[in-house]
């Protein structure tokens, strides 16, 4: 196509997409274009804009160099309070002329801009400035994800009301910079808050995302981040006291019953912040699903107080000969049964009690079974006991994530073959293969109340299902999202990216309700604190974050102690002590009840100023060269972690 | 391209692109199709590996496989590169050479009728599970499960440089260390920070440890021992024992070189063995304790009661070894511990007045205390000996006229022990010289040469020389073979003259025995409400090598007593026995053979320990 054509073309194409059939006639006949030519019209987006926008300015690539540098003085210039933010304008505004500069094939005069100005970036945006760089022509940027989302995005940048007027005062004076106003104009969105300009901790707080900070409104909704009321609490204490006391006396059970409430329902009976219970169906927890949850309460009132002075226990579970084959681990809820999806996608499931793995009866046995027996449950099961490991097969690639229901009689796991698959852990046998991700799929999690889960995969969604549909509840897309994890009210998940922010989506209305900024690195795993109201996130070079679901905001930035990603977080049963595990080989305990004190106080205005670097952190263990795959706290507090030994090279 | 930032080597270059092109079959490229070509496909690769960290990434490793490509391959609709599976990461070769540089992966050539005719392979462990303790209570124990406390490394800069421990905070990445309740609490709620130089606090589980140790390493059990020993060599987490037990060593050798006491110095000589095979320890802050007393158990003038019975010359054998081990280990260009060490060899060898009169006087004319003692002499050539066979040209040969005298004089003498000592160092001398003679001298080795060269000895070195080139078995390899013979373990023996005579029968007999500790910590730990109090397994297995037989003829005797293995039947070839018995306090719980055994004598000394 030549070259005189090309903006009319997209002026056409402009016309057509907004429907002016009138105006679009005229401009055809009047540059007598066939339609031959028309038809072939399908300018991609980014161009289109672009050289609609920019069309006066394309044909002088050295003005680019100049509006940046004018624009950086105009940054270092301005009042120190205006100035942190106003500097987050420039990243932005220096992709954008990159991208702009290729757009017209100035090719060497953008991988020169490019070295000239990219040393000068925030360190956090050097690795998206190498994916950038790789774009060295028009053609590649097609193929390019990064260019495509910063071309097909507005980079939010945050101003204070005074810094912004002092902005356009700047753009109005300049003359030359148009290049620089039409990049704000098109790429950028700026936001105005009130209140004065941010220091440049404030501003580093929260910067970091790929496409700038979240805005306030994105997270203006409330959250109900409370726990649900546990309906099942009152019904059990009767079997508990049958169990631990026969002969009942009329006083003991109410005094058991204060206790118990003491421990396990230590906020008010009615959370202000809790959902109503009926706000996502939850299912009718069965009568073995009862069992279980009175196990759990037994269980847990033996649970040992975490605090500083008292560090749990940590159990390591080591797998050998597994090299590099071992993927994910993890634990079920009553710590008896420890699973670990592999690299050559089997998926094998210990047990880590003398209780050995049983499988069900075959299907003529099982017809001789009385139904309406008592222990239809344990006669259904193969008398002699089997093996302590079970291997389960059916993946085509590397399984990603393996997760026991909160029942112990599932497993879900989700693999590279972009498949999530239900196992029975009774029968041993998959029964679910759920299709619908069409490329590899991170991470599956189970809801707290089992029935749904959550499943996130390269291909940008995250979709909620429920086991007894094949097909998603729930599809939310919108980013590249590498981990999820669901509230434990199961009314949210919260989803980490690679694009550097943590997001939290309402499970009821499918909309985003929170967007985190603030990652410098991407984000690998999250997990909510007990209670609800804070969410964890940690990710590459051992980065890790807490943030208030309440407020959006970020709560606390824990200083770097691993050195190499994070893939496991733990929060201790009582939510006291956060534990986390790395690639480095380390498990670290932190203070998770000073961070919130700190966080809560800041919050009222009284920030202290002490040096927190080394608050928080508790402890450090080092493991003999296993990278921590997976954490877990059992119901009495004890940390168990799983890694694989990677040989003593 | 070009572009500095993006380093080297991260672009195709135009030149490789034509080599791919030839490779091809496409003769004449042309630049521009080149350029074009190299930045494409520079392009797509970097895209390509970028999308396959992303699966690196969530297989939890750090490092990019094959499988990580092949799988980004697959989700850009690519068809994946077949063949390339290697399990472990590839390591690129670098080559250079005219100007030209180059990084390839070493393919080698496979014989396929090789493996056909091979054996199948056999089939990898499968994957199993483990668990240890990682930490008892916010402690974490020492066992061999977990790291070191203080990895070596650390270890070997705090020796190096001192001050690298002042400048950093009380560091919680060896918050695993255990310490006693009282520094954790005082560490938990202190709020003033004070420095602290290093803990010379021992818990009481430390001294606890320290106490049976020491006293099994030196009591008369020696299934006790050689479980104490077990632990010195194997245990991690010994470091902040160390200065005591070095000081243990060294005074323990002080004091029982006055007594005289054979056993005892054998027992610390083994316990620095100990130490120093342990893996986790860095022994260079002690080496001024460790050195002096090795160096005494082999030159010292008198090592036993009776030097004309004891087998007082397998601890100084041993002794030589141990510090050739240390002069291996530890010799920097700063520290010059070989040189220092051979130079007090040396120094043993030197004859009073050699300085003046080369030929050296007549032995006559010497008073007797103004010599050298022969067993001193015998140390000092073992000490030299080990060091290889360099060494002993150097510092050995050129004395040996001198020496053939002194052992003349002796030989020729009444002495019973003196006759005796010369007799040894005779034979020692001989085996540690006739092969660096042999490298010296070219056959024919003609007698008379030898006795003008060297002497008294020139003879029996001639015969040595000449059997040592006969003998097939030693005939290609080199002469520092011969010399740094492997000798097996010491044990002590219970004076008894036949044992003079076969001194090696005895030595044999340990040589199999093999110990294995799969223990919990060394340090007892404080017994928490959850967790189990870890339980220490020895099992112990006896292998015995197929030359070792096990008769009893005249002069080789069985001490059945001192063998630290459960196996107690005659018949020692049994494979393999294995025992497995918890011994959760060390105390009172010995394994070995409960037969009555005859206390040495010197037992008593122990008060001196203590």
């Amino acid at each position: 196509m030549a070259d005189k054509p090309t903006p009319l073309l997209a002026v056409l194409q402009l016309l057509r997409k907004y429907n002016l059939k009138g105006t679009e006639e005229i401009l055809k006949k009047e540059a007598s274009l066939g339609d031959v030519e028309i038809d072939n019209i399908d300018l991609p987006e980014v161009e289109l804009a672009s050289i609609l926008t920019s069309h006066h300015t394309e044909s002088d690539p050295y003005t680019y160099e100049i509006a940046y540098d004018s624009l950086k003085k105009f940054v270092e210039n301005s009042l120190d309070m205006y100035k942190h933010e106003l500097s987050t304008l420039l990243y932005p505004v220096f992709v954008h002329m990159y991208l702009s500069l290729i757009l017209y094939d100035h090719n060497e005069h953008a991988s020169n801009f490019l070295e000239k100005f990219s040393s000068e970036q925030e360190d956090y945006y050097q690795d998206d400035l190498k994916r950038l760089a790789i774009v060295k022509n028009k053609d590649q940027i097609k193929g390019n994800e990064l260019a495509e989302i910063y071309s097909s995005n507005k980079f939010v940048v945050q101003l204070s009301r005074d810094a912004s007027s002092q902005l356009k005062r700047y753009l109005q004076e300049q003359k030359s910079s148009t290049v620089i106003i039409n990049i704000i104009n098109n790429h950028i969105q700026i936001e105005v808050h009130d209140g004065p300009g941010r220091t440049q901790a404030q501003v580093r707080a929260t910067a970091g995302g790929i496409l700038g900070e979240a805005t306030k409104n994105e997270n203006r909704t409330k959250v109900y981040y409370g726990l649900l009321k546990e309906p099942d609490i009152q019904v059990l204490p009767a079997p508990v006291e049958d169990e631990e006391e026969p002969e009942e006396t009329p006083d003991k059970p109410k005094k058991k019953k204060a206790k118990k409430d003491n421990i396990f329902m230590k906020k008010p009976k009615s959370d202000p912040n809790a959902p109503p219970n009926d706000r996502i169906p939850l299912p009718e927890l069965k009568e073995t699903d009862k069992l279980e949850k009175g196990k759990a309460i037994r269980e847990a009132s033996k649970r040992v107080a975490l605090g500083p002075e008292s560090l749990p226990s940590i159990c390591f579970y080591t797998l050998l000969n597994s090299g590099n084959t071992a993927i994910s681990a993890d634990i079920c809820d009553d710590s008896t049964l420890l699973a670990v999806g592999f690299n050559n996608s089997t998926i094998k499931v210990w047990t880590l009690t003398p209780v050995k793995l049983r499988g069900m009866k075959s299907a003529e046995k099982l017809q001789d079974i009385d139904r309406e027996a008592g222990d239809v449950l344990v006669r259904m099961m193969e008398e002699k006991d089997r093996d302590t490991c079970r291997t389960l097969f059916g993946h085509g690639g590397p399984v990603y994530k393996v997760g026991f229901d909160p029942f112990k009689t599932m497993l879900l796991s989700c693999s590279e073959d972009s498949t999530v698959r239900l196992w029975s852990l009774q029968c041993w046998t998959c029964l679910v293969v759920y299709r619908g991700h069409i490329w590899p799929v991170w991470d599956v999690r189970w809801s707290t109340h089992g029935h749904y889960f959550v499943s996130s995969g390269h291909d940008r969604t995250v979709r909620l299902w429920a086991t007894d549909h094949h097909q998603p509840l729930r599809v939310f897309a919108g980013h590249q999202s590498d981990c999820v994890q669901f509230h434990p009210n199961s009314n949210y998940i919260a989803t980490g990216s690679s694009d550097r922010t943590v997001r939290v989506w309402d499970c009821l209305t499918g909309t985003k309700v929170r967007i985190m900024t603030g990652h410098k690195q991407s984000v690998f795993t999250v997990a909510f604190s007990v209670c609800g109201r804070w969410l964890a996130s940690a990710g590459a070079c051992g980065e890790l974050m807490i943030w208030d679901i309440a407020t959006g905001s970020p709560a606390a930035a824990l200083p770097p102690a691993h050195t190499a990603s994070i893939h496991a977080l733990a929060f201790s049963r009582d939510g006291t002590i956060l534990s986390s595990g790395s690639l480095d080989c380390t498990i670290k305990l932190w203070d998770f009840t000073a961070i919130t004190d700190e966080a809560t106080n800041e919050e009222n205005g009284n920030s202290s100023t002490a040096q927190k670097d080394d608050k928080f952190l508790l402890r450090s263990f080092a493991t003999k060269n296993s990278p921590v795959k997976s954490l877990h706290f059992t119901r009495r507090n004890l940390l168990l972690a799983v890694g694989s030994y990677e040989g003593s090279s | 391209m070009g572009d500095a930032e993006f380093g080297y080597g991260s672009s195709l270059s135009v030149d490789s692109m034509k080599v791919i092109a030839e490779s091809l079959g496409i003769a004449a490229l042309g630049d521009d199709a080149a350029k074009e070509l190299a930045d494409d496909v520079t392009c797509r690769l970097k895209v390509i590996v970028q999308d396959a960290m992303k699966f690196m990434h969530h297989s939890k490793r750090q490092r990019l496989s094959i499988t990580d490509i092949d799988h980004t391959l697959k989700i850009k609709n690519i068809e994946p590169q077949y063949g390339f599976l290697q399990p472990d990461s590839l390591p690129f070769r670098f080559a250079s050479g005219g100007g030209r540089e180059l990084h390839f992966i070493d393919e080698k050539e496979i014989d396929l009728s090789e493996i056909l005719s091979a054996p199948p392979p056999k089939v990898p462990l499968d994957v199993s599970v483990r668990a240890h303790w990682l930490s008892v209570d916010g402690v974490q124990p020492t066992v061999p499960e977990n790291p070191p406390p203080l990895s070596k490394e650390a270890q070997k800069l705090e020796s190096v440089d001192p001050v690298s421990k002042l400048s950093k905070p009380t560091n919680k990445d060896a918050a695993g260390k255990p310490m006693c309740g009282k520094a954790a609490r005082l560490k938990a709620s202190e709020s003033v920070h004070v420095k602290q130089l290093a803990t010379h606090e021992l818990s009481v589980e430390q001294q606890l440890y320290y106490k049976e140790i020491t006293e099994a390493c030196v009591g008369s059990d020696e299934g006790r021992r050689a479980e104490a020993l077990q632990s010195l060599a194997c245990d991690p987490g010994l470091h902040e024992m160390l200065p005591r037990m070095c000081t243990f060593i060294s005074e323990g050798v002080k004091v029982n070189v006055v007594q005289n006491n054979l056993a005892l110095l054998i027992y610390l000589m083994r316990m620095v063995k100990a130490l120093l095979d342990n893996q986790s320890l860095y022994l260079e802050k002690y080496l001024h304790e460790l050195i002096p007393s090795v160096s005494t158990c082999i030159v010292s003038r008198q090592l036993c009661l009776r030097p004309e019975m004891d087998n007082h010359w397998a601890l100084r054998d041993f002794a030589a070894r141990l510090m050739a081990q240390i002069c291996k280990t530890f010799n920097t260009s700063t520290n010059n511990l070989q040189t220092r060490v051979t130079r007090l060899f040396a120094k043993a060898l030197q004859c009073p007045s050699q300085t003046n009169n080369e030929s050296g006087p007549s032995m006559a004319s010497m008073k007797e205390s103004e010599k050298t003692p022969l067993a001193s002499l015998y140390g000092a050539v073992q000490g030299l000996a080990e060091l290889g066979p360099e060494v002993v040209k150097v510092f050995i040969l050129p004395r040996v006229r001198w020496l053939g005298e002194r052992l003349e004089g002796a030989l020729s003498g009444v002495g019973g022990a003196d006759r005796l000592a010369a007799g040894n160092l005779k034979h020692q001398l001989l085996k540690v010289l006739a092969p660096v003679v042999r490298q010296l001298r070219q056959p024919p080795d003609v007698a008379e040469d030898y006795k003008r060269e060297y002497g008294y000895l020139g003879p029996s070195l001639q015969q040595m020389v000449s059997k040592l080139r006969t003998s097939p078995s030693a005939g290609g390899s080199g002469s520092a073979v011969a010399v740094v013979t492997c000798t097996p373990p010491l044990v002590p023996t219970t004076p008894s003259p036949a044992f003079v005579q076969a001194p090696q029968a005895k030595a044999v007999e340990t040589v199999a025995t093999r110990n294995v500790v799969i223990s919990a910590s060394p340090v007892l730990q404080t017994p928490a409400p959850v967790t189990p109090p870890p339980q220490k397994f020895v099992i112990v297995s006896q292998q015995k090598p197929p030359q070792v037989q096990p008769v009893s003829g005249p002069g080789h005797i069985m001490v059945h007593s001192s063998q630290p293995t459960l196996v107690r039947s005659q018949n020692v070839q049994a494979p393999v026995s294995v025992v497995a018995k918890p011994v959760f306090a060390r105390g009172g719980v010995a394994i070995g053979p409960s037969q009555p055994q005859p206390p040495p004598p010197e037992l008593d000394d122990l008060s001196h320990l203590a």
